[in-house]
């Protein structure tokens, strides 16, 4: 049946019940106006700003990461001056990007250093990837420093440098075991990504609070936005589920 | 070949190596003995730089290992090194732990690594376990690899930390037969073990340890008869049963 026609069959009832009135709400949120294609363009930004603020995150992320190993791994007596302001410089971001909340960051950046930019969404994919460093950082220090010491050792003992160890011996192992970590940072990103609308980037959270202004039906445009971002976080569980398995080849017996 | 000169380890307060001078021959199986805690394992790790000595120096084949200026990745291509946990690379199969390493440093081309692993494998019986992972092996297994990939750099001196101390009791054995007849093939060996009847079959000197301290060395024979120290003696009472 035609979804208008059911529509309007139900919007002539007196007294419609919970379920024909749940189908109007719907109706109203979804196909009104060709609305439900303004949830894909927000699902579209959605995805463009993850993907960016990834990128930024893990790139900012592997480079502090190696800062401070590489910094903490040093030979006693062998250390180095510049690696030390830059450790410290990873130190003081990873502080402060952990020290406060993701929101505050947002406004922040969106109201005060790039108030007079347009590119809102940019600059919230901005945000988020500088947020997402931090994090992406400390999940791969801990991987690395909590695989066996004598992995390195064992390296080193044939002769091996310490980045030819780092990138065939620690590396490879320390991806499998900081993978669920890495997924679940990914699925936290996915999600916040929902925050930038406070800074009015165009993501689903904002098409759908322009939909219940209309509307003032706030019901079904904010679960279909949950829908929407729980069929994205499944989609991707799946992937990474994939994705371990195949890292598992080596566990096998 | 290696002359250790003063060399002392502290972590912290807690002094692990006090002062020791030693000088290890070509050719020699230095076993080292005594009570854990001794400071034996830190010893060893010492002189290919696994610990930094807090004092004291370290020569090798004339170059300085202790100096902070040296190619230490280069002085270690020649010292073979076996841990007690194996430390077998577990994203590997067993060819690719052997081979990684004389590849990655230039010492041989990969069909020429392969070849050395094909052959090195098949003189310690497992050479049907090239393409397997470290975790499909047993203990003895791994063991024996790590001794393989250790070789495949052609050491000139191989360093063992208590190879045998985590094997199932059945697969000392194996392992043991391998160093032997590496120590037949003249290779020049330093062992830390708790395997008295290696010791006093192959080693041609052992050093007692104690407290940071070589407390007694000499011939297998004057130290396993004749031991003078009173710490080696209450010591020998104890393993030997």
């Amino acid at each position: 049946m035609d979804p208008t026609a059911l529509y309007e069959s139900f919007k002539a009832l007196q007294n419609p019940n919970f379920f024909q009135d749940a189908y109007m709400q719907f109706y109203k949120a979804w196909f009104a106006e060709d609305r439900w294609l303004t949830y894909f363009k927000g699902l579209s930004t959605t995805l463009y700003v993850t993907v960016i603020a990834l990128a930024i995150g893990v790139v900012l992320g592997v480079l502090v990461a190696t800062v401070r190993t590489a910094h903490d791994q040093q030979r006693p007596g062998r250390h180095n001056p510049f690696l030390g302001i830059v450790n410290a410089v990873c130190r003081v971001y990873v502080t402060i990007i952990r020290g406060t909340p993701m929101m505050v960051q947002l406004m922040i950046m969106g109201f005060a250093v790039f108030a007079t930019s347009r590119e809102k969404t940019l600059v919230g994919a901005l945000t988020l990837g500088i947020n997402s460093g931090a994090y992406v950082a400390e999940i791969i220090r801990g991987g690395l420093m909590s695989l066996d010491p004598g992995q390195m050792e064992a390296g080193r003992s044939l002769g091996l440098g310490y980045l030819d160890t780092m990138r065939f011996v620690v590396i490879p192992q320390a991806f499998k075991a900081i993978l669920p970590s890495l997924g679940n940072e990914f699925i936290v990103l996915l999600k916040d990504t929902s925050l930038i609308s406070v800074v009015s980037g165009k993501e689903i959270v904002y098409f759908a609070r322009a939909i219940v202004t209309k509307t003032y039906e706030p019901m079904a445009p904010y679960l279909i936005t949950a829908a929407m971002y729980l069929v994205l976080v499944l989609i991707f569980s799946w992937l990474q589920g994939k994705l371990e398995r195949r890292l598992r080849q080596s566990d096998r017996r | 070949m290696i002359d250790v000169k003063h060399l002392s380890k502290a972590f912290g307060d807690n002094l692990v190596l006090d002062n020791i001078d030693q000088h290890i021959y070509p050719g020699e199986k230095v076993v080292i003995i005594g009570p854990s805690g001794s400071g034996k394992s830190t010893f060893l790790r010492c002189l290919n730089l696994l610990e930094t000595p807090t004092a004291g120096t370290i020569t090798f084949d004339g170059a300085v290992v202790t100096d902070p200026k040296a190619d230490i990745d280069k002085i270690r291509q020649q010292m073979g090194m076996v841990f007690q946990h194996f430390n077998l690379f577990p994203n590997m199969t067993v060819r690719k732990n052997i081979t990684l390493a004389p590849v990655r440093t230039k010492l041989m081309g990969q069909a020429e690594a392969d070849d050395t692993a094909t052959a090195l494998l098949k003189r310690v019986g497992l050479e049907e376990k090239a393409d397997a992972y470290p975790a499909q092996l047993s203990g003895g297994q791994k063991q024996r690899i790590a001794i393989v990939r250790a070789l495949a750099m052609k050491p000139k001196l191989m360093l063992f930390d208590e190879p045998t101390s985590a094997l199932d009791p059945e697969m000392v054995g194996e392992v043991l037969e391998v160093m032997k007849e590496l120590a037949q093939d003249g290779m020049t060996m330093v062992v830390v073990t708790h395997e008295m009847g290696f010791a006093r079959e192959v080693g041609s000197r052992v050093l007692f340890m104690d407290e940071g301290h070589v407390m007694e060395e000499g011939k297998p024979e004057d130290i396993f008869s004749r031991p003078q120290n009173p710490r080696l003696q209450e010591f020998l009472s104890k393993v030997l049963h």
